[in-house]
């Protein structure tokens, strides 16, 4: 039980605030597919400056799990210019813009991973390799029945997703930046009527979802996955939209899509690991949270409401 | 050097295919109602687009409180106080009154000392009283998604009001109000002029300046005709000047020749949505060289009558022939090639593909039959001989001639190219719904025109209108319709006025 409450959350964090970064973007008016090839990308950068300071001052890389996730977070947002650019400055195809870069993304960082292992490292592998990050547990909170587990075994990186999860939500919500965004999203001809740079709001809120998608990526590699391998292109970013989708595009209810998303996944390990299967079928409960987002599909479209000029090119002229 | 608060001299402003405004002088006073009339395409908006800072002039200048400026943006124009309340509102429904009026000019204030927030408190206060101040009561904390049309414009009006606009833009404002509205609208209106704000009140509707305003210029395709001292100027004199001819507002024409019988409608009866019966047991016929009118008001069933003959909505009783041929169960395609032709109530949206050429437009009825298709290949070539055949024919007027994209044409020229789309089917009846709704004066009087022509063609004609002018003046034979039946019909001779409206009311039957 504990387990599935521990993996569950350090697994819906991450995902959380890579839906916020897709909430910032959306809620401007640019739909968002990039989230996955951003946190790819972020975390590949964030795993090349860890393993490159690792072996030039010869330390250990789990211990630079600070410095990578600072470097993630600005790889991702270097590469979410390409999607502001396209979207923004050349008005291209969102949707489009989005599956390119996703593609972009993986086939861009298994390239220059085997590469720079190649050159550098002189060994022919595909990954990089980064431990675990340390956790820690509060003694006392811990000791509680059941919501205990919360305080068990924490990443500290859940810790500062909460802290950034709340600053994003009172810039949101409660800064002039904000409610620029927001309108922008709603209706962009009444900002620029107000005298506001549509295209500057909707340029900052495309790069704040790739800093975001930066950090949620770097965390899944110091946690699940333990290295940077194209396996961080799991359609976590998907996952990620689909949560903030269910979220109606708003936060709190997006934090309650990506913990039963976590909780999903995890129980579905618990499950099949106390039912001792074969490692086939372990595959087969990992489906689980995307199971269910096919489900939930179901009951959660009708009531949704999308920001109103969400996806829409904005050209000034047309009234 | 003089009493004008804003003067442009000389003012050009050129688009493709066309000169929007054409060496335009004019001043205007401090405190004022000025009124800009014109038709529509006459150049009224794009000369106060240029004013609000949405364009800039190709030449000429502009002068504001006597000193000579160039207004590069919207925001630019708010810094010296002019303020646009526009037609087509820019509103963010998900937002509150409030929030859209302060977008882009928030009160600030500091959490703890700190961190920077919006304080909608602070400006929903302000709102308030803002509101109160000029008799525009509004509540700050409801959305606009739950406002009705004409709270939302008073909405665009404090918007303006709040960013300390000193003169004020109203770019045709009344066009989406009720008459009730309207009436408050324009005491509004009076009210800021005497609060000591000027006003530039953008109209082609000749009575609303003849209420409230002080001056009058007239525009014609782009040109200024005349500036006019509002109470000492005849509306007849007004609509001669904006139109550029005389116009009369009674249509002429010769006593109608009935011909064959075209039209039967037997027992119609129709049921909307929710199953409920909104025409009931409807008969009447229609001769050739006869205009028969639908008189009644709105939401009587009288667009639902139309539609069951044009086959948009399913007959649930009774039949339709059309020249003895039972029509009743056709699809809209066997309809046309029987021989409808139907101009809708909302022609933008059944009557015209509005991102398409006009080319294509006009040609949209006959597209899948020889010249314009061989084995299913369009020939554009076709397209565009049609095309402008037509334009020359009904004078249609638009930037670029067959190539015009329909959006940005005027109101009045869309209708036309539909009318001229619909003669040349050469049908045999001709259902007109709602043919002059939202179109100026002059294109008014040539719709007419067209109507009666088609009738002296031998036509059967369905005309089914709101205004009752438009009927006593075109129809030759009148039925009056109240919920869903038809209370009397009669030739249009043996009916007053006064008659009519009592039946459309219910007030008498037979």
């Amino acid at each position: 039980m504990d387990t599935i409450i521990i993996d569950g959350l350090s697994f819906a964090l991450p995902l959380f605030i890579m839906a916020i970064g897709g909430i910032y973007s959306e809620k401007s008016g640019i739909t968002n597919l990039a989230l996955e090839g951003f946190q790819g990308f972020g975390a590949f950068i964030g795993a090349l400056s860890a393993v490159l300071i690792a072996n030039a001052y010869g330390t250990d890389v789990e211990n630079l799990f600070y410095v990578a996730l600072l470097f993630a977070m600005i790889g991702g947002m270097g590469f979410s210019v390409i999607h502001a650019v396209l979207s923004i400055k050349f008005k291209a195809n969102q949707v489009i813009s989005g599956v390119v870069i996703n593609i972009l993304a993986l086939a861009l960082t298994t390239f220059l991973t085997t590469q720079i292992n190649a050159l550098v490292f002189g060994a022919a592998s595909d990954k990089f390799r980064l431990g675990v990050s340390e956790r820690f547990t509060i003694e006392g909170l811990a000791d509680i029945p059941v919501i205990g587990a919360v305080f068990t075994d924490v990443y500290p990186f859940q810790v500062i997703i909460i802290v950034i999860a709340i600053f994003a939500w009172y810039v949101l919500y409660k800064t002039r930046f904000g409610l620029h965004l927001r309108a922008s999203g709603e209706n962009p001809h009444s900002v620029d009527a107000a005298g506001v740079d549509v295209a500057k709001i909707r340029f900052s809120a495309v790069l704040i979802s790739g800093l975001l998608s930066g950090l949620a990526g770097m965390c899944f590699a110091y946690s699940i996955s333990a290295q940077f391998s194209s396996s961080i292109y799991m359609g976590y970013g998907f996952l990620a939209i689909a949560a903030l989708i269910f979220g109606n595009w708003k936060i709190l209810p997006t934090l309650a899509a990506c913990l039963l998303f976590g909780f999903a996944k995890s129980g579905g390990t618990f499950i099949s690991q106390a039912l001792a299967l074969p490692s086939s079928f372990t595959d087969l409960f990992m489906i689980l949270p995307y199971v269910l987002t096919l489900l939930l599909l179901i009951f959660f479209s009708k009531s949704n409401q999308a920001p109103r000029a969400l996806g829409e090119i904005y050209d000034k002229g047309k009234r | 050097m003089s009493d004008y608060i804003v003067e442009m001299k000389h003012i050009t402003k050129r688009f493709p295919g066309i000169v929007a405004n054409d060496d335009v002088s004019l001043g205007i006073k401090k405190g004022e109602i000025f009124a800009l009339l014109g038709e529509n395409g006459a150049g009224k908006s794009t000369l106060m687009s240029i004013l609000s800072g949405m364009y800039e002039p190709d030449e000429g200048e502009i002068y504001i409180r006597g000193e000579k400026v160039q207004i590069k943006s919207p925001n630019h124009a708010a810094n010296l106080n002019i303020g646009m309340v526009h037609q087509h509102f820019k509103l963010v429904d998900d937002y509150t009154i409030t929030e859209n009026i302060i977008l882009g000019m928030e009160p600030i204030s500091k959490f703890a000392g700190l961190f920077p927030y919006v304080n909608i408190r602070n400006a929903n206060r302000t709102i308030e009283e803002l509101s109160k101040s000029f008799g525009l009561e509004v509540d700050p904390k409801k959305k606009i998604a739950d406002l009705t049309v004409s709270m939302q414009q008073r909405v665009e009006i404090l918007k303006v009001l709040y960013r300390e606009a000193e003169i004020l833009i109203f770019d045709e404002p009344t066009a989406v109000l009720t008459p009730q509205e309207i009436d408050f609208l324009l005491g509004i209106i009076e009210g800021l002029r005497n609060s000591g704000k000027t006003i530039i009140l953008i109209t082609h509707k000749l009575e609303e300046i003849k209420k409230v305003a002080d001056r009058c210029a007239v525009l014609n395709k782009g040109k200024l005709v005349d500036v006019l001292d509002v109470k000492t100027t005849s509306i007849n004199l007004m609509a001669q000047l904006m139109v550029g001819r005389e116009v009369s507002f009674e249509s002429e024409k010769a006593p109608a020749q009935f011909k064959e019988e075209v039209l039967k409608v037997e027992h119609l009866t129709v049921k909307n949505e929710d199953g409920f019966e909104v025409v009931q047991d409807v008969s009447f016929t229609i001769h050739g060289g006869e205009i028969f009118a639908i008189a009644g008001v709105a939401d009587n069933g009288q667009v639902e009558i139309a539609d069951a003959i044009a086959g948009l909505t399913k007959a649930s009783g009774g039949k339709i022939f059309l020249n003895g041929k039972d029509i009743t169960h056709d699809s809209i395609r066997n309809r046309t090639e029987t021989g409808i032709s139907y101009i809708p109530e909302d022609r933008q949206r059944y009557g015209l593909f509005l991102d398409f050429d006009l080319s294509t437009n006009l040609g949209a009825k006959q597209y899948y039959k020889e010249p314009f298709s061989n084995k299913g290949i369009l020939k554009s070539l076709e397209f565009e001989q049609f095309g402008s055949r037509l334009i020359d024919k009904y004078d249609i007027r638009s930037g670029q001639g067959i190539h015009t994209q329909v959006r940005s044409m005027s109101g009045g020229n869309q209708q036309k190219a539909i009318i001229a789309r619909e003669i040349e089917l050469q049908s045999p009846l001709m259902i007109f719904v709602q043919p002059t709704r939202g179109v100026d004066i002059g294109a008014i009087e040539n719709i007419h025109n067209m109507i009666i022509q088609q009738r002296d063609q031998g036509k059967a004609i369905l005309l089914v209108s709101l205004e009752l002018d438009e009927i006593m003046n075109v129809a030759d034979t009148i039925g009056v319709i109240y919920n869903g039946r038809l209370q009397k019909v009669a030739s249009s001779e043996s009916l007053t006025t006064n008659e009519v409206g009592e039946y459309m009311m219910g007030a008498r039957h037979e």
